[in-house]
C-alpha cells in the first residue's frame, strides 16, 4: 500500500497539480468538440435530417388518418406530448427494454447482420431470470446478478445458434432469427402453462409463482414503474459503445460487417464473429427480458413482452444502429407509449394511433430517399411557382379543394353508404379520380386541371343521382363541393393556360 | 382403433382444410413478391389489413363478397406501400417490412375502435356461405369421410386449389411469368432486355399483397364471421416459412402450407382424440418454425432468388 502512495504522489509531484473544475473544462471541451465534428460530418447531418424528417412525415400522414376518423390531432398531440413530459418515470420504464433490444439488433447490425429475432431471446432471457428468481434463493445483491447473468447466457444460447447456421450453413438470419421468435414464445408459454404453472386450485393464469423478493430490482426515485433495469441499460449502451469503437473484437465485426470477404483477407475469422455477434446481441435481448421480470413483473407471465422484441427492431433502426442513436430511439418509443396513453384518456384518439405512427416511421425510414425525393421535389415546385405564381395559386387552391373534397366524401361514405351503395361507388369513384388529378398536378403535368376539371364533373353527376334518390342530405352534401369545384378547376385551366403562353412567349 | 374412425380422419381433413387455406394463399402471394425480388415479411401485416376489410367492408355493404373485394383490395395497398418503399425508393426491404407489419397492426386495431368502439373483436357479420357438395355420402368405403371433410367447402377454399394451378400458369408459362422470376434472379440481363424491372417488381409486391389480403379475409369472413384484434396469430410468419420451406414454388409453397396447415389441424384434434398429449401441443405448433430452420440449413437445402432483397440500380453512364 505505501509504494502505490508512493508512487501516486510521484505523479503528482512531476505534474502540476490541476483543479477538478479546469479538468472538468477540458473534458467537456473535448465532448463538445467531439459532437461539432460529428454535426460537420454530412454524412451524420444527413442522418439526422431524414429521422426527424421521417417522424414529423410520420406525424403528418397520422394526422390526416386522425381528421378523417374524426378526431382533433393538434389537441391529440398535445395531450401526448403532455403525457409524456408528465409521466417522464413511465417513459424511461418503457424505454428500458427497448434500450436492451435495440442494442441487441444495431450490434448484430455493426456485424452485416440482421437480428430481426429479439423478441424470442428477450423471452428466452426473461424465463431463465425467473426460474432462478423463483427456484433458487440467493443473498439481496448477488440473487439478482445471477439471474441477470443466466439470461444473458440463455439469450446468447438463443442468439448463438442461428450465428452458427448462418456462419457454418449459410442459412439467413432473418428467416432463422424470425422463426426462433415464435419458437420462444410458444415453448415459454407451455414452461408458464405446464411444469412451470404456479401451483394452486384456483389459480388458473399461466403464470410462474411470484419470484423471491430478494431477486427484485429496486424502484428508481420512488417511481411505481421505473426500475434500476435503467440503470443497467445505461451501462449496457456505454458498454456496446465501447466494445464496437475501442476493441479487438469491435473492430472484427465491423471489418466483417463491411467486406467478409476482406476482413477474412486480412485475417479475421468472419464465420466466428457472425455467431458471436449473434450471440451477444442475443445475450443484450436475453439481459433486456430479465430485468423487466425482476424490475417490473416479478414473474413469468404469459404473453408479458407486447412485442417489445419488435419495437427494439424500430429503436435500431430510428437510432441507425448507433448505442447512443439507439438510447435516443428508446425514449422517444417510450414517450410515444407514455404519451399515447394519457391521449386516450383525454382526448378519446385511440392508444392504437401510436402503433400507426411506429410504423409509418419505420416505412419512413426505411427509404430515406423518399425524403430526398420530397426535399427536390419541393425545391423543383419552388422554382416552378418562381416562374409562373399564376400556376402555383391554381395549384394550392386546387389541392385545398381536391383535400377538402376528401374529406366531405368520407362524411358522405359514413352516412349514406348503408343507404345507397351506388352512390357510394361514385364517390369512391370521385375520389380516386380526385387523388389521380393531384398527382397529376403535383407531377406538373399539364393533363392536371383538366382531369381535376373532370372530378368536379364527377361530383356534379354524385349530385344529380343523390336529387334523382331524392336524398335530400346528400344533395346539400355533394352540390356545394361541384359548384367550388367546378369554380376552382376553371381558374387553374386559365391560369395554366395563361402560365404556359408565357412559357411559350419566352 | 379410434384414431382410424372415419368421422375423425374426415374432420381432420377438413380442419387440414381450413388451417391449410390461409396459408397456402399467402404463401403464393409471398412467392410473387420474392420471385421477383422483394423480400415480404410484412405479410402478417397484410394478411391483418385483409381480414380486417372484409369484416368492415361487409359490414357496411352487407354482402360478404363485396367485402372479399375490399380485402383484395386493402391488400394490394398494401402492398403497394411496400413496393413504392423497397422499390422505388429503393429503401431497406426488412424494415419496411417490419413497418408494414406494425402499420397493419396499428391500423386494425385503431380501425375496430373507429368503427365498433370496442378494442378486442368486432360485430359478427356475415359469412361467405359455404357450397355443398352433395352425394359424396354415396361413394363406397370413403364416403362418410369424404362427406365430412369436402361435403360443404367454402368457395376460397376452392379458390386455393385453383390458384395453385393459375400461379403455376402464370409463374412458368406467360411471359410476365418469366419477367417476374427474371427480376428476382437477374435483373440486370431483363433490363437489358428491355423491360422494366422496377414495374416488374411492383406488380409482384401488390399481387403478393392481394393475395395476402385474400388470405386474412378467409380467416375473418371465411372461417370466422368476425375480425379479433391480432386474429392471424403468426399466420403470415408460417406462410412465409411454408414459402422457404416450399422452395418458392407454387406447388411446393401448396404442400408446405398444407403440410403446416395439418400441423396446426392436429393441435385441435389432440385435445379430441388424445387427451393425454394435451400438454404438447404447443411443440405441434413450433414444428413449422423448426422445420423451415432445417429446411435452410440442412441437408435439403433451400435456395432463395438470387437477387432477392437487393434494389436494383440501372448502371448510370459516367
Amino acid at each position: 500500500m505505501s509504494d502505490l502512495d508512493a508512487g501516486n504522489q510521484a505523479v503528482q509531484e512531476q505534474r502540476p497539480p490541476e483543479s477538478i473544475l479546469n479538468r472538468l473544462k477540458r473534458y467537456v471541451e473535448k465532448v463538445l468538440n467531439s459532437v461539432d465534428s460529428m454535426m460537420r460530418n454530412p454524412a451524420f447531418r444527413k442522418q439526422i435530417i431524414w429521422t426527424s424528417a421521417s417522424i414529423v412525415l410520420a406525424m403528418l400522414v397520422a394526422a390526416i388518418i386522425m381528421v378523417l376518423t374524426g378526431y382533433n390531432p393538434a389537441l391529440a398531440y398535445i395531450a401526448l406530448i403532455r403525457g409524456a413530459v408528465v409521466q417522464w418515470d413511465r417513459v424511461l420504464f418503457y424505454a428500458t427494454p427497448l434500450i436492451f433490444t435495440g442494442l441487441s439488433v444495431a450490434l448484430a447490425f455493426k456485424c452485416g447482420l440482421f437480428n430481426i429475432g429479439p423478441e424470442g431471446q428477450l423471452y428466452m432471457g426473461a424465463m431463465a431470470a425467473a426460474i432462478i428468481g423463483y427456484m433458487v434463493s440467493l443473498p439481496i445483491v448477488v440473487h439478482p446478478l445471477a439471474c441477470l447473468t443466466v439470461a444473458a447466457l440463455a439469450g446468447f444460447g438463443y442468439g448463438f445458434v442461428p450465428g452458427l447456421l448462418k456462419a457454418y450453413r449459410g442459412a439467413h438470419e432473418v428467416v432463422t432469427t424470425m422463426m426462433l421468435s415464435y419458437t420462444a414464445i410458444l415453448f415459454t408459454q407451455w414452461l408458464v402453462t405446464y411444469p412451470l404453472k404456479e401451483p394452486g386450485e384456483f389459480q388458473w393464469i399461466a403464470q410462474t409463482p411470484l419470484l423471491f423478493p430478494t431477486a427484485w430490482l429496486p424502484h428508481l426515485f420512488g417511481s411505481d414503474f421505473l426500475h434500476a433495469g435503467l440503470i443497467i441499460a445505461l451501462f449496457a449502451v456505454v458498454g456496446v459503445h465501447f466494445l464496437i469503437n475501442r476493441t479487438v473484437l469491435g473492430y472484427e465485426l465491423r471489418a466483417v460487417g463491411l467486406n467478409a470477404e476482406a476482413a477474412r483477407t486480412a485475417g479475421i475469422n468472419p464465420k466466428w464473429n457472425i455467431a458471436l455477434s449473434l450471440g451477444i446481441a442475443g445475450a443484450l435481448a436475453g439481459v433486456g427480458g430479465g430485468a423487466e421480470i425482476l424490475g417490473y413483473h416479478h414473474r413469468f407471465r404469459d404473453a408479458w413482452s407486447t412485442g417489445l422484441g419488435w419495437d427494439g427492431i424500430t429503436v435500431a433502426v430510428l437510432g441507425h444502429n448507433n448505442p447512443w442513436g439507439v438510447l435516443l430511439g428508446a425514449i422517444f418509443f417510450g414517450a410515444l407509449r407514455a404519451g399515447g396513453n394519457s391521449m386516450q384518456v383525454n382526448t378519446g384518439v385511440p392508444q392504437e394511433m401510436v402503433t400507426v405512427i411506429q410504423g409509418l416511421i419505420v416505412v419512413f425510414v426505411a427509404a430515406p430517399r423518399i425524403i430526398d425525393w420530397l426535399e427536390k421535389r419541393g425545391i423543383d415546385y419552388s422554382a416552378w411557382i418562381r416562374r409562373s405564381p399564376m400556376g402555383g395559386i391554381g395549384h394550392l387552391a386546387t389541392t385545398v379543394w381536391a383535400a377538402g373534397s376528401a374529406i366531405e366524401a368520407m362524411i358522405i361514405i359514413s352516412f349514406f353508404l348503408e343507404k345507397t351503395p351506388f352512390a357510394g361507388l361514385l364517390v369512391a369513384l370521385a375520389i380516386i379520380v380526385g387523388f389521380y388529378a393531384l398527382t397529376k398536378l403535383l407531377a406538373q403535368n399539364p393533363a392536371g386541371p383538366v382531369v381535376s376539371l373532370f372530378t368536379a364533373v364527377e361530383w356534379i353527376l354524385i349530385a344529380t343521382v343523390a336529387a334523382l334518390l331524392g336524398s335530400s342530405d346528400m344533395v346539400y352534401f355533394t352540390a356545394p363541393t361541384a359548384v367550388i369545384g367546378i369554380a376552382v378547376s376553371l381558374m387553374t385551366v386559365m391560369s395554366s393556360r395563361a402560365s404556359t403562353q408565357k412559357a411559350g412567349g419566352n | 382403433m379410434q384414431a382410424l374412425d372415419p368421422i375423425f380422419i374426415g374432420w381432420l381433413l377438413k380442419t387440414t382444410l381450413q388451417m391449410a387455406t390461409p396459408l397456402v394463399i399467402t404463401a403464393l402471394g409471398g412467392m410473387f413478391s420474392e420471385r421477383s425480388g422483394v423480400v415480404n415479411i410484412g405479410l402478417e401485416g397484410m394478411m391483418l389489413v385483409g381480414a380486417f376489410t372484409a369484416v368492415a367492408g361487409t359490414y357496411f355493404t352487407g354482402n360478404p363478397w363485396i367485402g372479399l373485394l375490399f380485402a383484395i383490395a386493402a391488400g394490394a395497398a398494401m402492398g403497394f406501400l411496400h413496393a413504392i418503399v423497397c422499390v422505388k425508393f429503393k429503401g431497406n426491404q426488412i424494415v419496411s417490412g417490419t413497418g408494414i407489419i406494425l402499420l397493419g397492426a396499428g391500423l386494425t386495431t385503431l380501425g375496430l375502435e373507429v368503427i365498433w368502439g370496442r378494442k378486442g373483436v368486432s360485430d359478427e357479420v356475415i359469412k361467405i356461405p359455404d357450397i355443398p357438395i352433395p352425394g359424396l355420402g354415396q361413394i363406397p368405403f370413403i364416403g362418410q369421410t369424404l362427406q365430412i371433410a369436402i361435403g360443404s367447402l367454402s368457395p376460397i377454399i376452392v379458390t386455393m386449389f385453383v390458384l395453385v394451378v393459375v400461379c403455376y400458369y402464370i409463374m412458368y408459362k406467360t411471359p410476365i411469368g418469366l419477367r417476374i422470376r427474371a427480376a428476382g434472379e437477374d435483373p440486370s440481363t431483363l433490363d437489358t432486355a428491355g423491360v422494366d424491372v422496377d414495374l416488374t417488381r411492383i406488380i409482384g409486391v401488390v399481387v403478393s399483397g392481394a393475395l395476402a389480403g385474400l388470405g386474412g379475409a378467409y380467416l375473418s369472413i371465411g372461417f370466422e364471421n368476425a375480425f379479433g384484434k391480432g386474429m392471424t396469430d403468426g399466420r403470415g410468419f408460417i406462410a412465409l416459412a411454408a414459402l422457404i420451406f416450399g422452395n418458392w414454388t407454387p406447388v411446393g409453397c401448396f404442400l408446405a402450407g398444407l403440410f403446416f396447415g395439418f400441423l396446426s389441424g392436429l393441435r385441435y384434434a389432440i385435445p379430441i382424440q388424445f387427451p393425454e398429449l394435451t400438454g404438447f401441443s404447443n411443440f405441434f405448433r413450433i414444428i413449422p418454425f423448426l422445420l423451415v430452420i432445417v429446411a435452410l440449413a440442412g441437408i435439403r437445402r433451400s435456395i432463395p432468388p438470387k437477387a432477392v432483397g437487393v434494389a436494383y440500380e440501372k448502371e448510370k453512364r459516367a
